[in-house]
């Protein structure tokens, strides 16, 4: 009898859950066929399979963009369990918090069938505990540079526009509201108040489709809706980025469509793709059928016309590699510049490879690592400044930053973890943190899957009903 | 035919004598083309052509040796050079390699070129080790045996007969002596549709032919232990180079710093593609080959 050789390799043994009952337990991870594979095995139920990343060549060689981390100045939890249940940040996270992320209230006025924060009736914070929140995210980051509000649906919130304001003036340098834009579309006195405060917009759009928005967000007529928030934004200059859920048979042919009307609408400055993840309420689907980036970045080669290549998108560095790509295009009418075509990032962000490059220049490599980084948000100064700065690599002449701004366009995609794809090793780089009352900072695959989440939930919520505090709010 | 150092296309913050910070150390502008007093009237024109434009010259002004010194030093390591060799490096352009391999095996290098300006200015440089002469490829004007190894790099390829060049290089040669050459080839005698065009010409593929060939051509000479290395990643590098070029271009016009004058750009970037597609299917390469002259 012949001997047979196993059908993949062996790539790595690293730990993630059981889907089933969430324990921790080992992984391995195996290149087959070009794809990358989870395969585990749960002592009480089995053996599990995920596709994690479908191309194992760009997988591994995205490897090098791995960066060190950075140390927070202050950590919040001590290690006792070990990760991932001693968040956070313990002292053994990998990564500081880039980006910082409130959720205020878990209620929604929509009713989606796919929803990773499970929105519906539960909490409220107060002004208070987001001043708390936001004093101790300056406490442990120094100069916390992004923060983001979210929900639930944070624009319903009673205390929405006073949080952003607070959010500014404790020196955050870019405060973002993620919504779905309802009440922007609605609410005249709303966008006025908006107009004031000036966050950034993480606007969900899912695909212009009835039956996509019908399938994701049991809505409709949700296209009128959606283009009339995104131009009442465009009339008050509101910087715009475009969020949307993809998944493999719902939209991901829309994805095309998506991007050109990124590129075109004078609100939309960037686009944070995320490929559909199974936490929270989700819709069943085939774990080896998942949708990971390299298949998000396949369809936008094939639906942009050229526009955007699987070339011009390179790893982002802060967090774990895999999790993140993104590219920057200068854009003017249907003009599409990539500028990872025309400067060499992979020369800059190359933190393994022993290269000898003497003439790299540290600034360059500063802005370049600002731009590949969680911490960015188009549509700013700080992205236009960095843009120009990463041209100079070229030898151009010095830009003129004003001029650059309402030029440049961030294309970036994040897969985040589900149960079946859960990896700690990805979990410990994370650098978006869930920022919690009590002080701690949860990694935002940690939050969705180990039970953090169902567990502030409660605790919040039981609060909430001893103060009978938040009884108002939730009329919305 | 002469190659003037391209200036420096786009206004510098430092003055016009940088180095692209993107390029590779190792490629300097207008080094690597070494034309031959052979070549033929028509590539001449279409060089000379090209050099008036600014525009190309910020194409492919830094990038034209796929390799560049670092595979010069492995060619020297390849023919086995040491302090006590002398070699003959034929096509020498502005010296860029004989100052090199003088540096890194301590031998002494000549080298030829056809471009008088190119012999002055690598004269001007003064090394030691290293001197220039004007003078043909196919015509050389040194004693028989009076070399221990002669090196060509992108160069053969250019020379119109090529049986003459192989035959002077082994007649200089020293018995026991190395030959070392690097150069582009191409599959079948006529290269991919849509590549005999600008791009080809400039990146030399004009008269490349299969390494086979090559070998036969000198193997004709004389000759003899032919050892054949494919190299073919540097030419997908430095049509990478060229290609992020274009779209630096397309950009620095875009943003109103650089008037293109009508070229078109967009064609330049598909016959980059189109020849990066034929490297990858192997229609064309790069291939570092090294013989000896039998004692």
């Amino acid at each position: 009898m012949q001997k047979v050789d196993r059908p993949d390799v062996f790539f790595e043994l690293t730990r993630s859950m059981c889907p089933e009952c969430r324990k921790i337990i080992d992984a391995q991870i195996r290149l087959r066929d070009n794809q990358v594979i989870m395969r585990k095995r749960c002592p009480d139920h089995g053996w599990f399979e995920a596709l994690i990343y479908s191309d194992a060549q760009l997988y591994t060689s995205s490897l090098k963009y791995n960066k060190p981390g950075t140390i927070p100045l202050e950590f919040s939890t001590e290690i006792v369990d070990g990760c991932p249940h001693d968040c956070g940040l313990c002292p053994e996270h990998q990564q500081h918090t880039c980006l910082g992320i409130i959720e205020v209230n878990s209620a929604c006025n929509f009713a989606c069938p796919v929803c990773f924060s499970e929105a519906g009736p539960g909490f409220n914070l107060s002004l208070e505990d987001v001043e708390r929140i936001l004093d101790r995210f300056v406490a442990t980051e120094g100069n916390p540079e992004v923060v983001q509000f979210s929900g639930g649906e944070p624009s319903i919130h009673p205390d929405i526009i006073p949080m952003l304001r607070m959010a500014f003036d404790k020196g955050i340098k870019y405060v973002m509201l993620n919504t779905n834009g309802r009440r922007i579309a609605q609410d005249d006195a709303f966008l006025a108040e908006l107009a004031e405060v000036r966050p950034v917009i993480y606007f969900q759009f899912d695909g212009f489709e009835e039956r996509t928005t019908w399938t994701i967000r049991r809505e409709k007529d949700l296209l009128a809706e959606k283009m009339r928030a995104l131009d009442r934004l465009a009339g008050i200059g509101l910087d715009v980025v475009l969020v949307p859920t993809l998944e493999r048979g719902i939209n991901l042919h829309e994805i095309g469509a998506i991007v050109k009307l990124g590129v075109r609408h004078p609100a939309v400055k960037g686009i944070n793709i995320q490929p559909m993840f199974h936490a929270g309420r989700h819709i069943a689907a085939d774990p080896l059928q998942r949708l990971t980036v390299p298949d998000v970045l396949k369809a936008i080669e094939e639906q942009c016309d050229g526009m955007f290549l699987v070339s011009d998108f390179v790893p982002v560095p802060c967090c774990f590699p895999t999790c993140n790509s993104v590219t920057y295009a200068w854009v003017d009418g249907d003009t599409v510049l990539p500028m990872t075509r025309f400067v060499e990032v992979d020369d800059y962000l190359d933190y393994i490879t022993n290269r000898s490059v003497p003439d790299l220049s540290g600034e360059i490599k500063k802005a370049l690592e600002g731009l590949w980084s969680a911490t960015a948000v188009p549509g700013t100064d700080g992205v236009s400044t960095k843009f120009s700065l990463a041209c100079s690599a070229c030898n151009l002449p010095s830009l003129d930053v004003a001029d650059m701004k309402d030029h440049i366009f961030m294309l970036m995609i994040t897969d985040f973890m589900d149960p079946y794809t859960f990896n700690v090793k990805n979990l410990m780089k994370c650098c978006k943190e869930f920022l919690l009352p009590d002080g701690r900072q949860i990694p935002f695959c940690a939050y969705n899957n180990v039970g953090y989440r169902e567990q502030v939930r409660e605790q919040l919520a039981a609060r909430g009903s001893r103060r009978g505090a938040t009884a108002a709010a939730t009329d919305l | 035919m002469q190659i003037h150092p391209p200036p420096s296309p786009l206004p510098s913050k430092g003055g016009g004598d940088e180095e692209l910070p993107g390029a590779r150390p190792s490629q300097r502008r207008g080094e690597e083309l070494r034309p031959s007093k052979g070549a033929t009237d028509e590539v001449k024109a279409c060089c000379a052509a090209l050099y008036q434009n600014d525009y190309v010259r910020l194409l492919l002004g830094d990038s034209f040796h796929p390799g560049g010194e670092a595979l010069t030093r492995e060619l020297g390591q390849a023919i086995g050079l040491t302090a006590a060799g002398h070699v003959l490096d034929v096509a020498s352009g502005r010296g860029t390699s004989a100052f090199v391999l003088a540096g890194a095996f301590g031998c002494r290098v000549t080298g030829l070129d056809y471009g008088r300006q190119n012999v002055a200015e690598a004269n001007a440089r003064a090394h030691p080790l290293c001197e220039f002469r004007e003078g043909d490829a196919e015509q050389l004007p040194f004693e028989d045996a009076t070399f221990d190894a002669v090196i060509s790099e992108c160069a053969f390829c250019t020379f119109p007969s090529k049986a003459d060049a192989a035959r002077e290089m082994f007649r200089v040669l020293k018995p026991g002596g190395r030959l070392g050459l690097t150069d582009m080839t191409i599959a079948a005698q006529k290269l991919p549709p849509g590549l005999d065009n600008l791009l080809s010409v400039v990146a030399c593929i004009g008269d490349a032919r299969p390494a086979a060939e090559y070998r036969r051509i000198l193997g004709e000479a004389g000759f003899e232990r032919f050892v054949e290395r494919d190299e073919s990643k540097h030419l997908l590098r430095l049509i990478d180079d060229i290609r992020r070029k274009i779209d630096l271009a397309r950009f620095a016009s875009a943003i109103k710093k650089l008037d293109l004058g009508g070229i078109d750009l967009q064609a330049a970037r598909e016959t980059a593609l189109l020849a990066k597609q034929a490297i990858e299917n192997g229609a064309a390469g790069y291939v570092m080959l090294t013989a000896v002259k039998p004692a």
